[in-house]
């Protein structure tokens, strides 16, 4: 097993070297350059352009331009913003990735978590009513213009019944006072995040482990979660932090629920079909037999088998919309990856644009590779003894 | 003795696109306790029917026409399906077709027969039951250590031996055992065949066998059923239904075989196929493959009933006994096949 993860490991520096070289030199074949941008600018003469261009190393040689990219690529020096002269394009990446990270992360998580379950209750109870229901409702979503039902629901949740905000990531009239900035907030709600989930992660397999747990410990289980939950949140108040990051919550919910609303019936889907399949195994019948109450046969029977292709959707989804989050950041106006990478391809900012496709690679490579771990996890079938492809 | 389990005349259908299956019919037998019964026949005659429907694990388009299945007295189709739910495994356990199949993959051995345990013993501590599971394991001859492992870590017997542990584990009053060791080879087939019977002895339970091989039913039957496209044509003391068969199709299935330690004798084919039981033969359902068949039977089915103690039968025409001698030249003589087991085959 570890032999194969540091093999699989070589294999995503290998991927991402060729990548990064790729989006490098598509980025490099785009017309023009930064300084085409003072063009109509009278006030910058010809030779203040070239001078420009000469400060920022684009009169060299496009291969020595890439050799001293990748040089500084990987010594984690992605190079100085253009358009944000002279910001370092890490730290503007440091900034929104967090945020285009969360977003998508609980987006994919909620709409995997949505599919997982209704996909396991329709193929239960397949060909009644429910599996025609929510095969219709999935498929109409999954179809959608994307931009056309985010502009729904900003129309009917923001607009009309005036429940959320439009769009942005904080309130701007809230936090001119406020003693701490977005970052600072952001990132102790997302350790926070972090704390609960680790936590219930850690009660729910220490305290709810084995076959049948006792009542007891569940009850101790559901205290134990409750409590940290209640810290976490006091600490918080305690703070001052609360109403601001109430504040960034409300402005995640038509993001995340237009994401969600679109994704998830490709995992139900999957779901439902896959699981078509395992209820006709022969264990699921042996499970029956054996007198195990109806939901423990298709949950830990029917389900848990059919879990395993689905896995690897959850795992391509989330990193194929950290790309794709382009659309969803533009229309809501959130300042994530996305967005950024946008606007530096639009202003001819090669340091900034490549660094951020470089991180979206980064991203879906890191997402490969857990998908892999976490195939040897669920299927004990699977071991990886590192012998072949590695 | 005490009837532990009585199926009176019953017959279950399974509705199809093309019509009514007709996949048993009218089949009555009695089982006593510490009783083991081995139904035989071919490919789709019913014979997993009937399992399924005694543990009435039947499909959603099965449907029973008539009938009912008494177990311990109760009418199984008249209790709830929670009540069903904790009958199962508890008094009747299975050990099924597929034992190879039969166990999830993704949980450890062990685990799967912990999680009967604890689910029909609630007062059982997982421990308790650990403990147990050790015990049946070395009851079934795996090692103990193995309960941790995961079924494609086992090997095809050792899963059958895993498999019949499992239906061990809540000491059921009734184990099916459908097809049990056709996936393997004879020499470990019959081991385990033993070490059932074995184990079904000592603890006197009941069983039910059920196989398409003679064999298998021979080895380890006190009384034989026979049936053929969902009846039961004959039915009595194993040593009585092998040894003076009285349906044809008994006689036919017998000869089938070669006896290896037995006289060298011909072996009978059966001309034909069974029959498709969306509509089947009128009268004795075999008649159309007999060689005994008379005008009656193909006009009316004949009855189920006693010929001697324990011995019941469906024929309009039975064997009377040293028949089988004369058998050859009348199954020649119509045109059946008979192979001359001196041929080498």
């Amino acid at each position: 097993m570890r032999r194969y993860v540091f093999g699989r490991l070589g294999q995503v520096i290998l991927t991402l070297l060729i990548y990064v070289t790729l989006v490098y030199f598509l980025m490099q074949a785009m017309p023009g350059d930064i300084t085409m941008m003072y063009l109509s600018n009278p006030k910058i003469p010809q030779a203040a352009r070239e001078e420009l261009r000469k400060q920022l190393g684009l009169d060299q040689s496009l291969f020595m331009q890439y050799f001293s990219y990748m040089k500084n690529f990987f010594r984690g020096e992605l190079g100085v913003s253009f358009s944000q002269y002279p910001k370092p394009v890490w730290d503007i990446l440091m900034e929104k990735l967090p945020r285009t990270f969360v977003l998508f992360l609980t987006a994919n998580v909620l709409s995997f978590y949505i599919g997982f379950v209704l996909g396991k209750v329709i193929a239960w109870r397949r060909g009644r009513a429910i599996d025609y229901a929510a095969t219709v409702v999935g498929i109409t979503f999954w179809t959608a213009f994307y931009p056309l039902l985010a502009l729904v629901v900003i129309w009917l949740f923001a607009y009309n019944l005036k429940w959320l905000p439009l769009n942005q990531f904080i309130d701007p009239r809230l936090w001119s006072t406020a003693p701490f900035t977005a970052n600072q907030v952001f990132g102790n709600m997302v350790s926070g995040a972090a704390i609960v989930a680790i936590g219930i992660f850690l009660i729910s397999y220490y305290l709810l482990r084995g076959l049948k747990p006792s009542r007891r410990s569940r009850v101790y289980a559901w205290s134990l979660a409750a409590a940290l939950v209640a810290a976490v949140l006091v600490i918080a108040a305690r703070k001052g932090m609360l109403i601001y990051i109430w504040d960034i919550t409300r402005h995640m919910i038509l993001p995340v629920l237009t994401l969600t609303l679109i994704n998830f019936a490709g995992t139900m889907l999957l779901m439902r079909d896959s699981m078509l399949e395992t209820v006709q195994e022969d264990y699921v019948l042996a499970a029956r037999a054996k007198g195990l109450p109806d939901h423990v046969v298709r949950d830990r029977y029917a389900a848990r088998t059919a879990l395993l292709p689905t896995v690897t959707s959850l795992v391509l989804s989330l990193a194929s919309s950290m790309s794709g989050g382009m659309v969803t950041e533009t229309m809501f106006s959130w300042p994530g990856l996305g967005q950024t990478l946008f606007t530096a391809a639009l202003s001819n900012d090669y340091p900034l644009a490549t660094g951020a496709l470089a991180f979206t690679g980064i991203f879906l490579l890191i997402a490969h590779f857990i998908a892999d771990i976490l195939y040897a996890v669920l299927d004990p079938r699977i071991t990886y003894t590192g012998q072949s492809d590695v | 003795m005490d009837t532990l389990l009585r199926l009176e005349d019953l017959t279950m259908h399974y509705k199809t696109k093309a019509g009514w299956v007709q996949a048993i019919d009218g089949v009555s037998f009695s089982l006593d306790k510490g009783q083991s019964l081995g139904l035989v026949g071919e490919s789709g005659c019913g014979k997993t029917s009937i399992a399924m429907s005694i543990m009435r694990l039947l499909p959603y388009n099965a449907q029973l026409v008539k009938g009912r299945i008494l177990f311990g007295g109760r009418n199984l189709y008249a209790l709830s399906d929670e009540e069903v739910r904790q009958l199962r495994w508890k008094e009747v356990a299975m050990i099924f077709q597929a034992a190879m199949n039969s166990l999830n993959p993704v949980y450890s051995v062990g685990n799967q027969i912990i999680e009967a345990i604890v689910t029909h013993e609630p007062e059982t501590g997982e421990d308790e039951a650990r403990e147990r599971v050790e015990s049946l394991f070395e009851l079934v001859g795996i090692p103990k250590e193995r309960m941790d492992h995961y079924p494609h870590e086992y090997s095809g017997g050792m899963k059958q031996r895993a498999v019949i542990a499992m239906a061990l584990a809540c000491n059921p009053s009734l184990i099916i055992a459908d097809e049990p060791t056709t996936a393997l080879d004879v020499i470990v087939q019959d081991k385990i065949l033993r070490e059932i019977e074995d184990i079904r002895r000592k603890i006197n339970m009941s069983m039910i066998y059920i196989s398409h091989d003679v064999s298998v039913i021979a080895e380890v039957s006190d009384v034989v059923g026979v049936m053929y496209a969902g009846k039961l044509l004959e039915l009595g003391p194993a040593d009585d239904v092998f040894k003076r068969p009285k349906n044809p199709y008994t006689y036919s299935l017998m000869h089938a075989y070669p006896s290896i330690l037995g006289e060298k004798h011909d072996l009978v084919t059966i001309p034909g196929e069974p029959p498709n039981l969306l509509d089947p033969p009128t009268g004795c359902r075999f008649h159309p493959r007999c060689d005994w068949a008379t005008k009656e039977c193909g006009e009316t089915a004949p009855l189920w009933r006693e010929i001697t103690e324990g011995h019941y039968l469906a024929c309009h025409n039975p064997i009377r006994t040293k028949q089988g001698k004369s058998c050859k030249q009348q199954k020649t003589a119509k045109g059946g096949d008979v192979i001359d087991t001196s041929d080498g085959n």
